[in-house]
Order: structure tokens, then C-alpha cells, then sequence
């Protein structure tokens, strides 16, 4: 596989979390929505683990999964962990074109690919007004900026806090170069007035995050019946940098899904994403900062500030109860 | 027969009016024209002369229950609002605009504007030190009669605006607009259509905001080398029946598409930024921006459309002092297409456009078409057309017609780049094959599973070629 879908979990502790996150937000919905009558529907990867996970934690039987590469669809018939999971050799858009879903669905698009960013943000806003009201969707994008290509450094002009190259006049800085290629990209996805500052590593997640709910709420306008209501939305990279989203389509009139959601702990909007960017720990350090309030005299020292520049500590006491704790099982 | 002491009404309902108008207009189109009649106020102030647009500002606010504009344009003056500005329709006799590059014409837009949106209104404005406001409310919407609306004088020195302009409120939203105001992309929309319609406006200084955040002006633009023989824009300008005609045609910024990297879900989508195709505009006012239709020529004597000719822009301004020989219709942001001074130019825009798609077809077949074409482009910046043309202009090979008269073709004047070889024997091959299958084959042949798979399939090609000629040779 080209990109980073195949690393299983315990190689990527922010996928890891962000997948919590979503469980413990179907886990909240659950009683009010009765979700375990809900049709799951995403791609498993060959493992099936999130299959396996909704499964167990909120006891929902109907699920599908999509797989295009017929070796690894083969795999998963072979890994099933639940005898209901239906696995499909087909794309997850074929599949939902040709399903008539009765009850409402949780639908995970879990796109890795960056280049066809804008059928597939076009794709996921479409389905709101497809699916049954209730239905939960989340849609996962490749939030790399380097994605929108990589061009020759002789083609680019610098500019860092006033200072400026000789050649700033007459070339692009390479945020310049990447919105250009973003608005091409997008063509009329693209958020009026977005500028250079948006196409960098930390906030090209926000420009996606942004030019997606742009597009679902323009699809929102066609629909009187229903309403989206967004309850989480996260940015993170282990390796490949990704955002996601997570709505609930409710009735036009709902207060109480709203309410539900606001209320949680971890709720939050697509202008305002979680930044999911966990340090990697010992066992004791994990203990020790489990345990301390004021954790950082305790370990007397810095932990190192990741990619995203968030502080460690403070990522860390927001997420600890869902953060994975992985260890060597022999068997 | 005779006259007999009967006589059957004839006058207009408000009902008829209100539906009417409002019906063919769109919810966008609406606040546009309302920012419309704040520059035509602008345009009063300098009173001929050039109107500095960086002393004015409007800000407009979008909200579920409300909906406001406000500028410091002028006001209305006090005889004007009596006797004009709250009329349906303009009167033959209001001879304002006369000898400004103003674009209203028909005495719709605000009222227009107004009852799109919703039920009450409330227009207050100050003119020099005088300020008054009317309410346009449903009341008087409801009632029968024509009865002319109230104008009520400030009681309080808080409701006098601190300059002079004007402030429109509406309230009691119809439901499906407040829908729209609260929806963020219907408010993208509007900033979109603002940054693009009065995009000279915002050039030239004027502050536009939406919702408290300032709308950045689109820039239409054609790429012009200063070099004599370097590439430049097909450009033409000519007085027609009193309206001065610019036009210019030429190659905008994007990158050339159709290439590998971006293939996106195996569709060649239709990547062209919003400014690729025809810029209309009209006393400065942008009234159609982009188009890719048969409106502008496209289809009509030459190709469709298509994503091939994304690089190509074109930008026609029409410019006179009568409002009514432009050829835009009432909502300004539509065209007269059968408007002499139009078909005229069309003529001209599709000889334009003719050079350009030449020019996409010579180069679609090339290998790294983008870097060989990107050597001759290198001095050349972007422009927009009264730059453009003053730049090309300059050059001993651009035709004066008359005093204001001008062309330019770049082709027969032989400063576009050619293709190394001008007919090439290159062609496309192309063909999908199982992701699997590509990685496999591209670790196969270059030791890389995530290599492009085009590079794949020209190595593979390659590959087969060699045993080819082996076995031919």
C-alpha cells in the first residue's frame, strides 16, 4: 500500500487516539440513538480492527467492508472476527450507489489518497442528503501539504518574518505556490479569501478542515428535513498528516442530538480541531504523569516538542484516558 | 361608442411588484446590488471627477435574524429620497447619473434588494448634516394603496450617522433566507461573488467587509513578457457606437493540466482555477467572471470548453458614460448578447481565443510540455488589462488603428513559443491497470512500488520497445 493505511495501530499512537475518540463519541450517542440497530459501514484494512472494536463496544451487527485490492479482500474474509461482517471486493462509493440503506448507517470514509481530494470532500458532503436521518458519518483526509506537489527550489522565493529574498518580487514562497495548486485543485470548493498563510504544515489541515465544511453546509442549504451537526474533528500525523470529521444528520428541529454533543468533553468543530500529537513514553513516565498533577517537577525534564507544536504535557493530560498503551505479548 | 363615467383600474398591485421583482433575481445577486448603488453614491461624490475609493468603505452582515449594509458613500440626498430613490422605477425626468460611469439605470435595486430578503426594513441616511430614515414595513407591504412611506427625523443625536452615508436593516427574514444568511457557505458564496465582481473596486482601495472580515479583491490576469519579441497577450482595443472596447486574451498563471500527478479519480476534472474563460466588465464592474460558455463564444465556431484550454483567460471591458449602452441587463450581472457593441466584439474576443487554443493544441502532445514552455515564459508577469495592453502597446509591432484604436496578435507577430518539433510524432498512449499490478511491475522494473505510474508504464513501454526492435532489426 502507497500510503500509511497499512501500519498497524501500535505504530501510530494518534491514529490510535483519534479512532478512541470517535468510539467514545458513538458510545455517547449510542442510548439516545440506539445505534446498535445502525448499518457500519468503512474500510477495514486487512486486520478489521475498527470492525472489531464497533462490534464489541456499542453491539452492532450489521456492518460492511470495502476493499478494493482483491488480495486483501481475501485477507479480511480470512481475519473476520464477527461471522456478521460482510466484506465487499468494491469501492466504498460503488457500494453506497448501489445500497438503499433501511435504518440509518455510521459511514467512515477513510481516505488516505491526496490527490483526489476533491471528489472525495464532494463525495462525503453529497451523502448527507443520501442516508436516512440519524445517520453518523466521519470522513478521514490527507492533510500533507506536500501532497499538492514539490517544486523546484530555484522556482521560489523566501520570506520568514519580514525578510525576504532578492527574488521575492518575482517568485512564488512555496505556501504561495501550494495555494495556487490548492485552488486549482479544488476549483469552486475553495474557501473565498483562504491565503498563503493556510498552506503550511500546521494549518494546511485547517484550509481541508475548512474548504469540507464549506461544502457540506452548501449541500445542507438543498435539504429541509435535516441538519448536519458537527461534533468532532481532529489533526494529526504519524508520519502522514491527516484530518477528520465526524457529524451526526439530524431532523431539522433536533435539540437534543445538539445538546448531546456539545455537552461531551471532547467535543469540537472543524475550525478548532483536536491536535492529536501524543509523546512517545515509557511505562513509567506514563505511570508518573498519570499519577502527578504537576508531572513535569516530577520527571525533571523536557519531553520533546513534536511536529504539530503542541506542548507534551498538555496533550497528554487531555487524552491520557483513551491514550493506547501497547505491549509485547509472546505467543 | 362613448366614454361612458366607469373606469377599470389599471394600476399595479404591490403584490404584482413584489413577487414580480423579486422573482427573477438571486438572494447573492440582490446584496451585490445593493454594494452597487453604494459605488454609484461614490461615483456622485467625485462628481466626474476620478473617485478615490480608499476613503470608502461597506460592510455588509449576514445573520439569521437580520440582515445590514452600510457605507459612507454620499447619503441621499433629502429631494432625491422624496421624489426618486424609493420610487419603483426610474422616472424619465431623474437625470442624476447623466455624466457618471455609473451602471444603474432601472431604479429596482434596492427595493428589489429589500423585499427578496424580508418583511421590515429600515434605510437611514445622512446626507452632508442631514440625516433622516424610512421604514419600509409590512404594514406597508400588506396595504392596498400606494400610499408614499414616511420619512422620519432623528430625535436624539444617537441616531445620526457619524458620516455621511446610508444604513440599510432588514428584518423579519423570510424563512428561507435566514437560512441562507446563517449558512457559512452561502456567505463563502457571496464572498466570492464579491471578491470577483468588484474586484477593480477593491484594486483601487475600497474596503468591502462580510462580517467583520475584509473581502480580498480576484485577480483576472494575463501573463505579458517585457521583451520585445518575448510572448505576449492578443490584445485589440476599438471605440464602438460610443463605448470604448478593450480586449485582451492570453495564458494566466496555472500550471498546464492533463498530467499525471493529478489524476483524480481517473476523470480529467475540470481543475481551472475560476478566472480561466471570459472576465466581462463594464464600467469597472465585473459582470460575469470566468466564463466558460457559449455566452462568451465558446462552441460557436470554436471548440466547447474543456480543461485543455484551463491556462487560457480573456478579459473584454466595455467603458461609457451612458449607462445604457452597455450591454449588461438589469441585474448587472448578466449580458445584453444581442446588443450591437457585443456581437462586434465577439468577433474579436473568438480571433483571440482561436490563438490560444492553437497554441494548448501544439503543446498537448509534447513531453514535459510544462518545463520546455516554461523557459520562454520566465520574464513574464502577470497583468491585469489596462496593464497589459499599455505594456503591448509599447512594442513597434502593435498596430495603432486610430487615436484610442490598438491590436496586437501575438501569432502573426511570431512571439509564442513553438514546440521543438512543429509537428510532432509523439502520441499519447494510455491505459488503467490494477493498483497492485502497478506496484508490482514498478518494483519489478525500478525498484520502487510507489512509483508514479505513469513512469511505470513508459519504462514497461520502453522495456517492450527494446525487445521490438531486437526482434525487427
Amino acid at each position: 500500500m502507497s500510503a500509511g493505511s497499512s501500519l498497524p495501530y501500535r505504530l501510530r499512537p494518534n491514529k490510535a487516539v483519534d479512532r478512541e475518540l470517535f468510539l467514545s463519541l458513538l458510545m455517547r450517542l449510542a442510548p439516545k440513538l440506539a445505534l446498535e440497530k445502525y448499518h457500519y459501514v468503512g474500510l477495514g484494512g486487512p486486520f478489521l480492527e475498527d470492525f472489531r472494536l464497533v462490534h464489541g463496544r456499542l453491539g452492532i451487527a450489521k456492518m460492511t467492508c470495502l476493499e478494493i485490492e482483491e488480495q486483501v479482500h481475501k485477507r479480511q474474509i480470512f481475519n473476520r472476527p464477527v461471522a456478521t461482517i460482510e466484506c465487499v471486493h468494491k469501492t466504498l462509493e460503488d457500494f453506497l450507489d448501489e445500497s438503499d440503506f433501511g435504518t440509518p448507517a455510521i459511514i467512515w470514509f477513510d481516505y488516505t489518497e491526496p490527490k483526489a481530494i476533491t471528489t472525495q470532500i464532494e463525495r462525503f458532503a453529497r451523502t448527507i442528503g443520501t442516508v436516512p436521518i440519524g445517520s453518523i458519518l466521519r470522513v478521514t483526509l490527507n492533510a500533507n501539504p506536500m501532497s499538492l506537489g514539490i517544486p523546484a527550489s530555484k522556482d521560489l522565493s523566501v520570506e520568514v518574518e519580514g525578510e525576504a529574498s532578492e527574488d521575492r518580487a518575482v517568485k512564488p514562497t512555496i505556501q504561495e505556490w501550494r495555494l495556487a495548486r490548492f485552488k486549482e485543485r479544488l476549483g469552486a470548493l475553495f474557501p473565498s479569501g483562504l491565503t498563503a498563510d493556510g498552506m503550511t504544515f500546521k494549518t494546511y489541515g485547517l484550509s481541508l478542515l475548512r474548504a469540507m465544511k464549506l461544502a457540506v453546509d452548501h449541500e445542507a442549504l438543498s435539504y429541509r428535513d435535516r441538519r448536519v451537526v458537527w461534533a468532532l474533528a481532529t489533526h494529526y500525523a504519524d508520519g502522514q498528516a491527516m484530518v477528520t470529521a465526524a457529524m451526526v444528520v439530524a431532523p431539522q428541529d433536533d435539540t437534543e442530538i445538539e445538546e448531546l454533543v456539545k455537552g461531551w468533553e471532547f467535543y469540537t468543530t472543524t475550525d478548532a480541531p483536536h491536535r492529536l500529537d501524543l509523546p512517545a513514553l515509557s511505562t513509567l513516565e506514563r505511570l508518573t504523569m498519570e499519577s502527578n498533577d504537576d508531572a513535569k517537577t516530577k520527571l525533571g525534564f523536557e519531553l520533546p516538542s513534536t511536529d504539530m507544536g503542541t506542548d507534551p504535557f498538555e496533550v497528554f493530560r487531555k487524552f491520557y484516558r483513551i491514550y493506547p498503551h501497547f505491549s509485547r505479548v509472546e505467543l | 361608442m362613448k366614454q361612458s363615467t366607469d373606469k377599470a383600474q389599471a394600476s399595479p398591485t404591490k403584490q404584482f411588484f413584489v413577487s414580480m421583482l423579486t422573482r427573477d433575481i438571486s438572494l447573492d445577486d440582490a446584496i451585490l446590488d445593493l454594494l452597487d448603488n453604494c459605488l454609484d453614491g461614490a461615483m456622485r461624490i467625485a462628481d466626474g471627477d476620478e473617485v478615490d475609493y480608499s476613503k470608502h468603505f461597506v460592510k455588509i452582515k449576514l445573520a439569521k435574524d437580520q440582515f445590514s449594509i452600510e457605507d459612507n458613500c454620499g447619503g441621499i440626498p433629502r429631494d432625491v429620497a422624496k421624489n426618486y430613490a424609493f420610487k419603483m422605477g426610474r422616472e424619465p425626468d431623474d437625470d442624476r447619473d447623466s455624466d457618471t460611469e455609473t451602471i444603474g439605470m432601472y431604479g429596482v435595486g434596492m427595493k428589489r434588494a429589500i423585499f427578496k430578503m424580508g418583511r421590515n426594513a429600515l434605510v437611514r441616511t445622512r446626507h452632508d448634516n442631514d440625516t433622516f430614515e424610512v421604514p419600509i414595513t409590512s404594514e406597508w407591504l400588506e396595504a392596498k394603496n400606494w400610499d408614499p412611506l414616511p420619512i422620519n427625523e432623528p430625535t436624539k443625536a444617537s441616531e445620526k450617522l457619524p458620516q455621511p452615508g446610508t444604513r440599510i436593516t432588514v428584518k423579519d427574514l423570510y424563512e428561507g433566507v435566514a437560512r441562507h444568511f446563517e449558512n457559512e457557505a452561502f456567505e463563502n458564496k457571496v464572498r466570492t461573488a464579491i471578491s470577483e465582481h468588484f474586484t477593480m473596486f477593491l484594486q483601487c482601495g475600497l474596503k468591502v467587509e462580510l462580517n467583520d472580515k475584509p473581502v480580498e479583491p480576484v485577480r483576472v490576469e494575463v501573463l505579458v513578457s517585457t521583451r520585445e519579441d518575448g510572448p505576449a497577450p492578443f490584445v485589440f482595443r476599438k471605440i464602438i457606437d460610443g463605448v470604448v472596447v478593450s480586449i485582451t486574451v492570453g495564458r494566466n498563471t496555472s500550471h498546464a493540466l492533463g498530467n499525471e500527478e493529478d489524476e483524480d479519480a481517473g476523470f480529467e476534472r475540470d481543475r481551472s482555477s475560476a478566472t480561466a474563460g471570459w472576465t466581462v466588465l463594464c464600467n469597472d464592474r465585473a459582470v460575469i467572471v470566468g466564463d466558460k460558455s457559449r455566452l462568451t463564444g465558446w462552441g460557436d465556431g470554436i471548440p466547447l470548453y474543456h480543461p485543455q484550454f484551463a491556462i487560457i483567460t480573456g478579459i473584454i471591458e466595455f467603458r461609457s458614460k451612458r449607462a445604457d449602452k452597455l450591454p449588461v441587463t438589469t441585474t448587472k450581472r448578466a449580458l445584453d448578447t444581442s446588443s450591437n457593441v457585443w456581437l462586434e466584439s465577439l468577433v474579436k474576443m473568438k480571433e483571440g481565443m482561436r490563438i490560444w487554443i492553437d497554441y494548448t493544441n501544439q503543446w498537448k502532445n509534447q513531453a514535459s510540455s510544462e518545463q520546455q514552455q516554461a523557459r520562454h515564459w520566465e520574464d513574464a508577469r502577470p497583468m491585469p488589462l489596462g496593464k497589459a495592453i499599455e505594456a503591448v502597446a509599447q512594442r513597434k509591432a502593435a498596430k495603432r488603428t486610430d487615436e484610442e484604436g490598438i491590436e496586437f496578435n501575438p501569432k502573426k507577430n511570431k512571439v509564442l513559443p513553438e514546440p521543438p518539433s512543429k509537428t510532432p510524432s509523439s502520441r499519447r498512449v494510455t491505459f488503467s491497470k490494477p493498483a497492485e499490478e502497478i506496484r508490482l511491475v514498478g518494483k519489478a522494473l525500478l525498484d520502487d512500488e510507489n512509483a508514479k505510474p505513469g513512469d511505470v508504464g513508459e519504462k514497461a513501454f520502453d522495456l517492450a520497445l527494446a525487445k521490438a526492435k531486437k526482434r525487427g532489426g
